[in-house]
């Protein structure tokens, strides 16, 4: 049959027949390609696996042998940051706290309102022309098309197919990928957290009866506009008002936030390809003297949105103004590292089909 | 000379599927440079070069729907990029039936190089931007010189799966 077909034939002939499988795809909602796709992973596992296995050990060994320098001083540069990291976890874990209260009180929909499924990173992307990773949670474990992925960083994608016991995530990295994303500014944070050391004292005149501690030290918080006090317990610290005694401390560390004006910007961020920084368009561009480098980009959330909101996803690396166009280049530097992903968690949210 | 439905069941299947294989856990997870080799479109180039161009442009396009429905690409786009890379590898034999392996890995560079950037051409065709970028200055020499370097298996592999048999001269039969 080749025989008769001539070489011009056989490049119309693919062309054609690929165009049309293209286009049925991309339609989307096939159930015969959906079912193809899901008989094939199946034939394909056990020559995965058999090729994982040959040769997982052959890379490790390669790689310890290789990078045994680089390991160790990694190991001992993480170990540093963790020490460092504690303190700030405690404070952090009091922010959760009261952020989670703030959410119940005012009824919010935020990602800590949905729940989620840990999932491990089996398989990046084979292709140089897609950003994608493979995990070990799908339909069984209630994963749909569509669903946000994070990781311990930030937002690192969404799902994009679903098997029974897989699934493939389309890094934020991908040109395809867009979501909807807010910045949140302030507007003097250099002058945030003048630290004095003022022994039982408060700020603005306030009575410390309730937040005075028998401790060797309290860090106490406190921002005018809301008026509260937020008192940080370290490990070990006995809270006075709690046993209803008052003593008077060695000394208290007061630190006072002045009055913080939080600007909310909202656009869309959307990939640029692997080693490239997100793009982020904004809505509103006269909204461009708000946004700096340096300010958080967080998931907007919103009906139609892909992701509930605030999950991290960024910094702002860059704003380059463009001659002849109002609209700047916002360049956002991904919190998530991916390339190096593990663990990840999928969001159990399901967005809108429009959004999808 | 098999016949390619023949071949394809019984020899480019399951061929075809242990190179996916190595695609998708080896190639994926130890990139060159930032680059995953592709080993498949190496085999589909080979099976141009060593079967000639109207069956590679056949094997490479089975191998590149394996490739979609494994990956997960939309369905026909590695295909015709594949089709293509055998397709263009196979005009070696054009030049000399017998063609050296030095040809060979030239022409399997050329159809690997061709059938990578088939790939963000097509997707940019069906409205997939984003992906004829700079970055491609890299992706393209890197791939076609894994694939020269894979060429002296995949040819004869190729060749094998396409169910064609070593071209020879022949001399003229007397009269």
């Amino acid at each position: 049959m080749l025989s008769r077909l001539s070489r011009r034939r056989v490049v119309v002939l693919l062309i054609l027949t690929s165009l049309l499988l293209i286009t049925l795809d991309r339609r989307g909602n096939n159930a015969i390609i959906d079912k193809a796709r899901q008989a094939f992973a199946v034939v394909l596992r056990p020559f995965d696996v058999a090729a994982d296995a040959v040769s997982k050990p052959i890379a490790n060994a390669w790689y310890g042998i290789t990078h045994y320098d680089d390991v160790k001083d990694e190991n001992e540069a993480l170990r540093d940051q963790l020490e460092n990291q504690k303190g700030a976890e405690i404070e952090a874990q009091t922010a959760i706290t009261k952020y989670y209260e703030l959410l119940k009180l005012y009824r919010l929909n935020s990602v800590h309102n949905y729940k989620s499924v840990f999932a491990q990173v089996v398989g990046e992307a084979p292709s140089n022309f897609q950003n994608t990773v493979e995990i070990t949670v799908g339909t069984r474990d209630g994963i749909a098309v569509g669903m946000p992925v994070t990781d311990g960083a930030g937002l690192i994608g969404k799902v994009t197919k679903v098997y029974p016991d897989r699934s493939v995530v389309m890094l934020i990295t991908d040109p395809q990928f867009s979501v909807q994303a807010q910045v949140l500014s302030t507007l003097d944070l250099d002058a945030a957290s003048s630290t004095t050391t003022t022994p039982n004292t408060a700020p603005s005149g306030r009575s410390l009866d309730s937040t005075t501690s028998t401790s060797t030290s309290t860090t106490t918080t406190t921002t005018p506009p809301i008026n509260a006090t937020t008192t940080t317990t370290v490990p070990g610290q006995v809270d006075a008002a709690a046993s209803g005694t008052t003593t008077s401390s060695s000394s208290t560390t007061t630190s006072t936030l002045p009055d913080l004006t939080v600007r909310r910007e909202t656009g869309v961020i959307e990939g640029q390809g692997s080693d490239r920084p997100l793009l982020f368009s904004l809505i509103d561009d006269t909204a461009l003297t708000n946004v700096k480098v340096g300010d958080r980009v967080e998931t907007a959330g919103g009906a139609d949105s892909l992701a509930p909101q605030s999950i991290p996803i960024g910094t702002i690396t860059s704003v380059t103004r463009r001659l002849g166009s109002r609209s700047p280049i916002v360049e956002v530097e991904p919190n998530a590292s991916l390339t190096q992903l593990n663990f990840v968690s999928v969001v159990l949210f399901v967005p809108n089909q429009a959004a999808i | 000379m098999r016949s390619l439905p023949f071949a394809l069941f019984t020899r480019l299947i399951p061929v075809t599927l242990v190179f996916l294989a190595i695609q998708r856990t080896v190639c994926a997870n130890y990139p060159v440079a930032g680059v995953a080799i592709q080993v498949v479109l190496a085999l589909a180039a080979g099976a141009g070069a060593g079967a000639g161009s109207e069956r590679g442009a056949f094997a490479g396009f089975a191998m590149g729907m394996m490739y979609d429905l494994g990956v997960g690409t939309p369905l026909g786009l590695t295909a015709l990029a594949y089709g293509l890379a055998g397709l263009t590898s196979g005009y070696v034999l054009s030049i000399t039936p017998e063609p050296q392996w030095w040809l060979a890995a030239i022409f399997v560079a050329i159809g690997s190089a061709v059938g990578e950037m088939a790939i963000p051409v097509v997707k940019f065709l069906t409205g997939q931007e984003g992906w004829l970028n700079d970055r491609l200055i890299v992706v393209i020499p890197i791939v076609a010189a894994a694939a020269t370097l894979l060429s002296p298996i995949c040819v004869p592999l190729g060749r094998w799966c396409a169910g064609a048999k070593r071209r020879t001269w022949r001399a003229i039969p007397d009269e």
